[in-house]
C-alpha cells in the first residue's frame, strides 16, 4: 500500500493534473488529495504553504472535487484530506454526495477516532480512515474497528507533517504489532517518510506508507517529481 | 457551566489531531479530580487570594452613572496582580500541570495579557513556558512582551497567516502535538476542545460569584450585566453568576472593528454561522468556500474568528444578548472612563463599556454591572496612534 499525497489544485491545474498522473503511472496504489483549508493545525511548514499558496490562487474545495472528478477514470485508489471544517460547512451530506462512489476513504486530521460518527451520522457515506498514533492505547482499537476503511492511518511521529520518524524505535514498532494484532486494518505510515531507505523501512513494519511533505516539495514539478516516486520505488 | 460530555447542545467537542486524544482524557481526569478534591480548591483559592489579589471590589461608577442616567457597576479585575482577569485561569491550569507532572507549559497569546499570565504562572511554579503570539500582535502589544520575557518566558513570534491570535493558537497545537509526553497547553481562553472550555469557565467562575455577593449584599440583583466577548473567558466568568437569575439580562459584546463587512470586524455571533476551528464546533467568521475569514480590532485581544461553544450555545438558547460595538466606540468609551471615573481600562472592556453607554436610554434608572476584565496600560501606544490620527 504505497501512497503519495498531493495538495489538491497546487500549484495550478495542469501542473496538479500532471503530478496526479505521475504518481498513478508510478507503481503507487493510492493518491490523497488534499482540499485547502487556511487553518491547518496538522501540516508543517511545506504543506502549510502550498495550501496558503492555492487559496491565495483562488483554489476552492469546489474546484478540487471537480478535479477529483475529472480524474475518476484513473484506477488508482483515491482519497481526500481534508479538515474537518470543510466538510461540516459545506455540508456533510451535500459533500459525501459530490464524491460518494470516487473515493476509497477521507482523512480528517482535526476529525479524532471518536468524533467520527458525528460525520456519519449527519450523512457521510464516506469511510473516514482511523488514525493511530505513538499514544494510542489498546482501549482505542475498538474504535478502529467500527470504521468501513481499509487502512489505518499511522502516524510514526510526535508532530506534524515533514517531521522525521525512527522506524526503528521499539515504541514505533510495538505500536504497530499492537495494532496488526487487534484490528483487520492494514497499517498505512504516514508522516516522516522522506527516502527511499525510510519507505522499504516502513513496509517491513507496516502494510504501507504516504508521503506527503516529500511529495509537494516537488508538485510544481512533475518530472522532478517523477524521479523522485522512482527512488521511492527502488 | 457543565458540558455534556464535551458537548452544549451541538456545540463543542474535540476536534484535534488523534494523537491529542490521550492528553486531553488525561487533562479531562486531573480537572476533575482537581474540583472534587478539597485541598486542591483550597490551594487554588488561597493562591487568588495571597497572589493574585481576590477578591476584587465592585465599584459604583459615581459619575458616569449621573452622566449618563443610570447605576454603572464595575468588576474591577483590572485590579489583578498582571492586570486582567486572565490570571484566575493561569493559576489554575499551572496547579493542574503541576499536578500532571508536566514541566513545559505553552501559551498562545493576543494582547499578551494571557502570556503574561501565564510566564508570570509558570514562575511561580517552576515551569518552563513558551509563549506563541502573532508576529503583528507582538508589534502592537510590546510592554506585556517585555514582561513575558523578564518572568522568564520564551516568546515566539509567528509569521503564519495574518499574525495575530489565531495563528498563535495554530503554533501552539502544533507545538503540543510535538511536546505532548512533557507538555502542558495552557489555553487562555474557553475555546478549543473539550475540557478547556469548562475548565478556564470553571476557574474564571469566581468573577461572577464575588459579584453576585456583591448584588446579594445590597439586597438588589443588577438588572444588566455586560462583558465584552472574544474568546469568551471573561464573560463566561461573569456570566457564570447570574446565569440561573432570569430576571438579569446578559449583554456578550463583539469587536465591531471597522465596519460589518467581512474581515473588518469581528463579531463572530453576529456575522458567523456554524464551523470548526482550532477544536471545537461553534460559531465561526468564514468565507463561502469555508475558510476562516480574516479579522479586525483594534484590541488584540478580541480580534478571533472563534468563539467559545458555551457562548454559541447562549446565543442560541437567547439566555445571554449578543452584540456589537465598532473601534470608534471602544476608544471613545476608554477616553469616557479615564476621564470620569480615574480609570484606565483595556480596550477590551472598553467594547462592553462603549455598549453601556451607547444604550443609556434603554437601561435608564437600572443597575447595570460592566465587567472591567483587565486595565489599559498595554494599550496605550495604541491610544496615542489613534488620538495622532484624528487630529
Amino acid at each position: 500500500m504505497k501512497g503519495i499525497y498531493l495538495a489538491g489544485g497546487y500549484p495550478d491545474t495542469n501542473t496538479f493534473r500532471d503530478c496526479f498522473h505521475a504518481v498513478a503511472t508510478s507503481g503507487f496504489d493510492f493518491i490523497e488529495v488534499g482540499i485547502p483549508f487556511n487553518d491547518p493545525i496538522a501540516d508543517g511548514p511545506v504543506i502549510a504553504r502550498a495550501i496558503h499558496d492555492s487559496l491565495g490562487n483562488g483554489v476552492t474545495p469546489d474546484q478540487v472535487m471537480n478535479e477529483i472528478h475529472s480524474l475518476r477514470n484513473s484506477n488508482i485508489k483515491k482519497y481526500v484530506m481534508t479538515y474537518a471544517n470543510i466538510i461540516y460547512s459545506y455540508g456533510i451530506k451535500k459533500f459525501s454526495d459530490r464524491l460518494t462512489g470516487l473515493l476509497n476513504g477521507i482523512i480528517i486530521p482535526d476529525l479524532p477516532n471518536r468524533m467520527a460518527h458525528l460525520f456519519h451520522e449527519n450523512g457521510l457515506d464516506i469511510p473516514i480512515v482511523p488514525f493511530a498514533t505513538l499514544e494510542t492505547r489498546e482501549s482505542d482499537l475498538v474504535m478502529m474497528n467500527r470504521s468501513g476503511s481499509e487502512i489505518v492511518y499511522f502516524i510514526g511521529v510526535r508532530g506534524i507533517t515533514g517531521a522525521q520518524s525512527n522506524f526503528e524505535s521499539p515504541e514505533l514498532v510495538h505500536k504497530i504489532r499492537m495494532i496488526k494484532e487487534n484490528t483487520d486494518k492494514k497499517v498505512v505510515i504516514g508522516f516522516g517518510i522522506k527516502t527511499g531507505e525510510d519507505a522499504r523501512q516502513a513496509l517491513k513494519i507496516g502494510d504501507g506508507f504516504v508521503v506527503g511533505t516529500e511529495a509537494v516539495r516537488r508538485q510544481r514539478d512533475p518530472e522532478a517529481l517523477r524521479d523522485y516516486l522512482r527512488s521511492l520505488c527502488q | 457551566m457543565r458540558s455534556n460530555n464535551g458537548f452544549y447542545g451541538e456545540y463543542g467537542g474535540q476536534f484535534v489531531p488523534e494523537i491529542l486524544i490521550p492528553a486531553l482524557d488525561e487533562l479531562e481526569r486531573a480537572y476533575q479530580e482537581f474540583r472534587n478534591n478539597d485541598e486542591s480548591v483550597t490551594e487554588f483559592d488561597r493562591y487568588l487570594s495571597e497572589y493574585a489579589g481576590r477578591p476584587t471590589p465592585v465599584y459604583c461608577a459615581k459619575n458616569i452613572s449621573k452622566k449618563y442616567g443610570f447605576h454603572l457597576y464595575l468588576k474591577r479585575e483590572d485590579l489583578l496582580h498582571t492586570g486582567a482577569h486572565k490570571i484566575n485561569n493561569t493559576i489554575g491550569q499551572a496547579l493542574l500541570a503541576r499536578f500532571m507532572k508536566k514541566s513545559r507549559v505553552i501559551a498562545e497569546t493576543g494582547a499578551g495579557q494571557h502570556g503574561v499570565a501565564t510566564a508570570t504562572a509558570a514562575a511561580l511554579f517552576g515551569l518552563n513556558c513558551r509563549i506563541y503570539m502573532g508576529s503583528l500582535d507582538v508589534e502592537r502589544q510590546m510592554p506585556n512582551v517585555k514582561k513575558m520575557k523578564l518572568l522568564g518566558a520564551e516568546v515566539v513570534p509567528v509569521e503564519e497567516g495574518l499574525r495575530t491570535l489565531k495563528d498563535a493558537i495554530s503554533a501552539s497545537l502544533k507545538d503540543w502535538v510535538t511536546n505532548v509526553t512533557d507538555t502542558h497547553y495552557l489555553l487562555g481562553t474557553v475555546a478549543g476542545p473539550h475540557p478547556f472550555p469548562e475548565m478556564v469557565a470553571y476557574f474564571h467562575a469566581v468573577t461572577g460569584r464575588e459579584a453576585a455577593a456583591y448584588f446579594r449584599g445590597k439586597g438588589i440583583l443588577p438588572d444588566c450585566v455586560v462583558a465584552c466577548v472574544g474568546g469568551g473567558s471573561n464573560a463566561m466568568g461573569i456570566f457564570q453568576g447570574f446565569l440561573d437569575q432570569p430576571d438579569v439580562a446578559l449583554v456578550g459584546v463583539e469587536a465591531g472593528g471597522r465596519s460589518l463587512n467581512p474581515g473588518d470586524n469581528a463579531a463572530t455571533l453576529s456575522r458567523g454561522t456554524r464551523g470548526i476551528f482550532q477544536g471545537a464546533l461553534s460559531y465561526l467568521l468564514q468565507d463561502d468556500h469555508c475558510q476562516v475569514q480574516d479579522v479586525h480590532s483594534v484590541s488584540a485581544g478580541l480580534d478571533y474568528a472563534g468563539i467559545g461553544p458555551q457562548h454559541s450555545f447562549l446565543k442560541d438558547t437567547g439566555r445571554v444578548r449578543y452584540t456589537h460595538v465598532n473601534d470608534g466606540q471602544a476608544l471613545d468609551a476608554f477616553h469616557e472612563l479615564t476621564r470620569l471615573e480615574g480609570i484606565i481600562p483595556a480596550l477590551e472592556p472598553s467594547h462592553a463599556l462603549a455598549w453601556t453607554l451607547n444604550h443609556s436610554d434603554e437601561l435608564r434608572g437600572k443597575h447595570v454591572l460592566v465587567n472591567l476584565s483587565g486595565r489599559g496600560d498595554k494599550d496605550l501606544g495604541i491610544i496615542e496612534r489613534h488620538t495622532r490620527e484624528d487630529r
